[in-house]
Formats: structure tokens, sequence, C-alpha cells
């Protein structure tokens, strides 16, 4: 294969990459700005990690893509560092040079880590626990029609209750913050896994279960066999609904009682006016949210695959 | 001599609509002989698939009396096996799965390999060798019915029902797949006591007169039988010869024109769509 090197270099993000650095040897409004080497620190990385990835992205539109995203983030920087330290248009206390929010990154990486891992153990923790009741009762009610259809409407009752609603309960029900969240998460997740599940099960294509039908499968076989992949899809989207409203919720709990975690992170410093690391507690969220539904996604297709 | 293997006798399906009957077939008899190759021919909506799906086992509500080797009929049976039009596959295991996951409903004795031994074999027969692990939806239509085929025969049942197994694929790839299970069925026994028996709904006169021994044709509304037509040409038959005779062109169009008198009787001379 020819490399055309133009489809490789001469690239609208490339170009955004050099305008970022020069833009940060501009003379500085604010005062100076001491944190502009993490900027630029940044953006080198980021760029060499592009060149290296592009090298190995083959389809050029998935490419394109990809440089695209990669030019709006510096496009994005460049503005920010124009607007704050170069032009001085923001409130530095609000909208602090972006290089200090990488900075900030630097040192608070441990801490980070610790509220990352507390909110992501949780998520998990309410969520799965969610997967592992709602799949089998809502395979084993869609399965008995009669049930099934009466436990749907009870279902729709039970999910269009905001489940941020069950914190003050639970909290009464509950010793810890942790425990409170783990059960809100698990109703909020419970609910949409439930009914995906079911209206799986109940819309099974009727071809298909004539085929299993004259193919004289067992029950078990039935059920596990052929109605559970069939309803896969379906259960695939309950399951996408309930990780992202336990998202939502388990940072809005955090932000009310919660001693870790990120919704702590942001909130605590946001209200000490420390709002350079009340956006960096932004960003990280942003990025543990993609990642997490990233990980889950890349599951989802391997088992459907065969769609 | 030969021995029934099906008998149909005054079968007559009613389907319940908004507070009235509607009578899908009304007494319909006739018999299906042990390795005989009959085909049901009809319009579409003459009821052919009903009175397939009483045959499967999947519609129970019927009145009248079906007999599987002199036995009444009770449900879905491991002695039948069925190719539908869609969907005989399950979209979520390959095509090798698929025809093993066959196999073990009706051999359960057998080891995971060797199920899967026997698929690959029948996965060769039909010409799908290197398709083993592809899922159905990477298959084209016409592949998906060989390997639904495939599945059918390596269950190895007695009897065989398909329901318009060729209508969706395209003309070409059709005649192609009339050929194979022409072939696949005459090799699967020198005389009747060995071959298969196989109930053929198709609205192809053409696909219906090459593969059958004989021929049921269906009236619509309700469904009766008109007509049964024996087909007159001998086995082994090959296609390319057969349909350059005399003979078959006369054949043919007494067939058409029974299937045509009814239609044109019924609707008053209108065009019709077969
Ligand atoms: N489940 C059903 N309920 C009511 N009517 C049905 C049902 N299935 C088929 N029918 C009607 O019965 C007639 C025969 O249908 P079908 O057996 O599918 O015909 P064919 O296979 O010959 O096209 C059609 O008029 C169809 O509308
Ligand atoms: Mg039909």
């Amino acid at each position: 294969m020819k490399i055309n090197i133009k489809d490789y270099l001469f690239r609208l993000a490339h170009l955004l990459f050099i305008g970022l650095i020069v833009v940060q040897f501009l003379p500085d409004q604010s005062g100076g700005d001491s944190y502009s080497n993490y900027l630029i620190g940044f953006a080198v990385a980021a760029e060499i990690l592009t060149l290296a990835l592009t090298a190995f992205i083959s389809k050029k539109e998935s490419r394109n893509l990809f440089l695209d995203i990669v030019g709006f983030i510096y496009a994005f920087l460049i503005l920010w560092t124009l607007a704050t330290s170069k032009l001085n248009l923001l409130n530095p206390s609000l909208f602090p040079p972006f290089g200090k929010i990488l900075a900030q990154f630097g040192t608070d990486w441990q801490k980070i880590l610790i509220n990352i891992k507390s909110s992501v153990g949780i998520i998990l923790q309410g969520f799965l626990l969610a997967c592992a009741v709602a799949v089998p009762l809502g395979l084993f009610l869609g399965w008995a029609a009669r049930a099934g259809n009466a436990a749907t409407y009870l279902s729709k009752f039970f999910s269009s209750i905001p489940p941020i609603v069950y914190i003050p309960y639970g909290i009464a029900l509950l010793p810890t913050f942790r425990s409170v969240s783990v059960f809100v998460i698990f109703l909020a997740s419970f609910w949409p896994v439930f009914a995906g599940t079911m209206s799986g099960v109940l819309n099974v294509d009727k071809r298909i279960m004539d085929s299993a039908k004259v193919l004289n499968v067992s029950k078990p076989e039935l059920l596990f066999q052929v109605i559970l992949p069939a309803s896969l899809p379906q259960i695939f989207l309950g399951c996408n609904q309930g990780l992202s409203v336990s998202f939502i919720l388990l940072t809005s709990a955090e932000m009310i009682g919660a001693r870790d975690g990120m919704g702590y992170y942001v909130k605590y410093y946001s209200d000490f006016g420390d709002y350079t690391r009340t956006i960096t507690g932004l960003l990280v969220i942003g990025i543990v949210v993609i990642g997490v539904t990233f990980l889950f996604n890349l599951f989802q297709k391997r088992l459907l695959k065969w769609r | 001599m030969s021995t029934n293997k099906i008998e149909i006798k005054n079968l007559t399906v009613q389907y319940a609509e908004k507070n009235k009957q509607f009578t899908a077939l009304h007494d319909v008899n006739f018999n299906v002989s042990q390795g005989e190759f009959v085909s049901i021919v009809g319009a579409s909506g003459c009821g052919k698939s009903t009175l397939l799906s009483v045959l499967e086992g999947i519609y129970q509500n019927f009145q009248g009396e079906i007999l599987i080797d002199g036995h009444p009929l009770e449900g879905t049976g491991k002695e039948r096996g069925v190719v539908f039009q869609h969907y005989s596959l399950f979209p979520w295991m390959t095509t090798r799965k698929n025809i093993a996951f066959g196999i073990k409903q009706v051999r359960k004795n057998l080891s995971k390999t060797e199920r899967l031994k026997i698929a690959d074999e029948f996965l060769e027969k039909v010409g799908l060798g290197d398709f083993g692990n592809k899922y159905p939806s990477q298959l084209s239509g016409g592949m998906q019915q060989r390997a639904a085929i495939a599945r059918a025969l390596a269950m190895d049942t007695d009897i065989l029902l398909m329901d318009e197994p060729f209508s969706a694929i395209d003309p070409k790839n059709r005649v192609i797949l009339q050929e194979l299970l022409l072939k696949l069925w005459e090799g699967t026994g020198d005389t009747p006591e060995t071959r298969k028996t196989v109930v053929f709904v198709t609205h192809d006169i053409d696909e219906a007169i090459l593969l059958s021994d004989r021929i049921v044709v269906l009236t619509s509304h309700p469904g009766t039988v008109s007509e049964i037509v024996a087909v007159p040409f001998a086995r082994p038959r090959n296609r390319s010869e057969l349909v350059q005779t005399l003979e078959y062109n006369k054949f043919r169009n007494k067939l058409l024109s029974l299937f045509y008198d009814d239609i044109t009787n019924k609707i008053g001379g209108e065009e019709v769509v077969l």
C-alpha cells in the first residue's frame, strides 16, 4: 500500500496543533501564565499520539473522524487560551488557564484515582446486582406471558419515579452512604433492565419461536438458548439506559452526602471557590463515563456480533 | 405397494376473526405415501401455510384428523423436519452451531464433536463447506436456505415439511437450489421405502413439476383441494433436459389452466398474480 503523505500530514488538525503552540508564545495580558508549559507538553503528547494512531487507522472515514475530533479539541484549546491568559476576557478564577487544570491533574491524580475508584465501585456493584436480578426475573416473568403483561405495567409505574427521590428513604433505611448509593443505583438500573428484558422476551419474533417449536427444544433450552439470546438486544437497551441513569444518580448523590467520589470532589472544591479543581473534576467525570460506556459497548458488541 | 405416511382426513381450519369465523381450509382430504414428494400449489392466501402449520404441529386447533404413520398427530414431533421461508435458523448461532443444535434435538446421545462433525458434512453437501463459522446475517438468502436444508437433512427426520423455502430467492439462485434439493432428496434413497417423505409448499408451477411425484392444487376461500395431479416424469430428473420436452410443456399448460380456471372463475377474469 502506498501511503499518501498528504492524507496524513497536511491536515487541518495538524495545522491547528501548530496554531495552538504558536498561541502559547503570544504576550500575556493576565500577568503571566506560568502554566503554559503544561499545555504545550500536553499538546505535543496529544499530537504524537494522534500521528501514531492515524498510522494505524486504515479506514479513511474513521481516520478523518478521528482527526476531526482532535482538530476540535485543538481549536477549543486555542480559543480557551486566547480568552483567558492572552486577551483576559474571562474571570480568571472561574476560567483558569488550561495549563493550570492540567497541572492540577498532576498534583491531584492520587486523590482523583481514589475518588474514581469509589464512584466506579459503587456503580458497578449496584448496576451488576440489578442486572443479575432483573434479567432472570424478566426472563421468567416475560415467559409466563400473563404475569409478564401485568409486570410490564408495574415496571412502567416504578420506572416513572425519578430514582433520586429514593435517596431520603434509602438514608433512613441503610447505615452508610455507600450502601445507600448501591441501593439507589440498584433501584435505578433495575427497572430499565427489567423492562428491557421483558419487552425482549414478549416480542421474540413468532417465526423464531415457531422454529424452536418444530425442533422440539426442551424448556430450559428454549429459555436459555432461544428466548434469552433473541431478547439480548432489548436487554442491552435497558442496560445502557440503567448505566447512564446510574452515573447521573451517583454523582448527584455524592454531591449531597458523600466523603468520596467524583461528585464529592467537584462539589467540595466548588464550595471553596477552587474552580480549577471543579473543572478538573468535571473533565475526569466525562472521561470516566466515556471509558465505562466504551468498555460496556465492547462487551455488548461481542455478545451481539451475530446481528 | 405403498403405505400412507401422512393421512389428512376432513381437515378444516377456522380462524377466529373479530366476532366472526374465517374458514381458511375446508374439508381437505389427501394422503402422502412413504417416500413420496408432494407439492401443494395454490394462489397466495389459499391456505398453504395453514395446512403446513397443521402438519408441523404448530397449529393445533383444527377439525378433522391427521395421522402420521397411522397415529394421530399430537403437536410437533421429532419425525418431522421443517424448513420455513424465513428464520429457520437462529441468528445468534453460526451455521454449523445451528445444524449441530438441530442434531442435538433428535440424537441426544451424540457428543458435541460428533454433532459438529455431522454438521460440517452436511454443510459440505449443500456447498457451504467454507461458511460453517458464519452467522446467518452474514449469508445471502440463498445460502441461509441451503443451511436450513442442511439442518433438516442432518436431523435425518422421516418427513420434511417445507413452506415456500425458495420464494424469497432470486430466480437464478432459485433454480440452483431446486436442483440441489432434487439431487439431495433423490439421493436419500433409491426406493420409496428409504426415501424421505416431503410435503413442499410453493406457488411456482415449474418448481412443483420438477420436484414432485404428485401435486395438490388448492383453491381459495375457503381452501379446498381442487385437483391432485401425478407428475408423469421418471426419476432421476434432469431439469434442463426435462423442460425441453414436449410432454413437459403440455403438462405444464394443463396445470396452469387448472390454476387459472379456478382463479378466473372465482373473481371473474381480473388479472391475477400467482
Ligand atoms: N393466524 C391467523 N388468523 C387469522 N387469519 C389467518 C391467520 N393465518 C392466516 N390467516 C388467513 O388465512 C388465509 C390463508 O393463509 P395462509 O395459510 O397463510 O395462505 P398461503 O400460505 O397459501 O398464502 C389467508 O386469508 C390469511 O389471511
Ligand atoms: Mg404461505
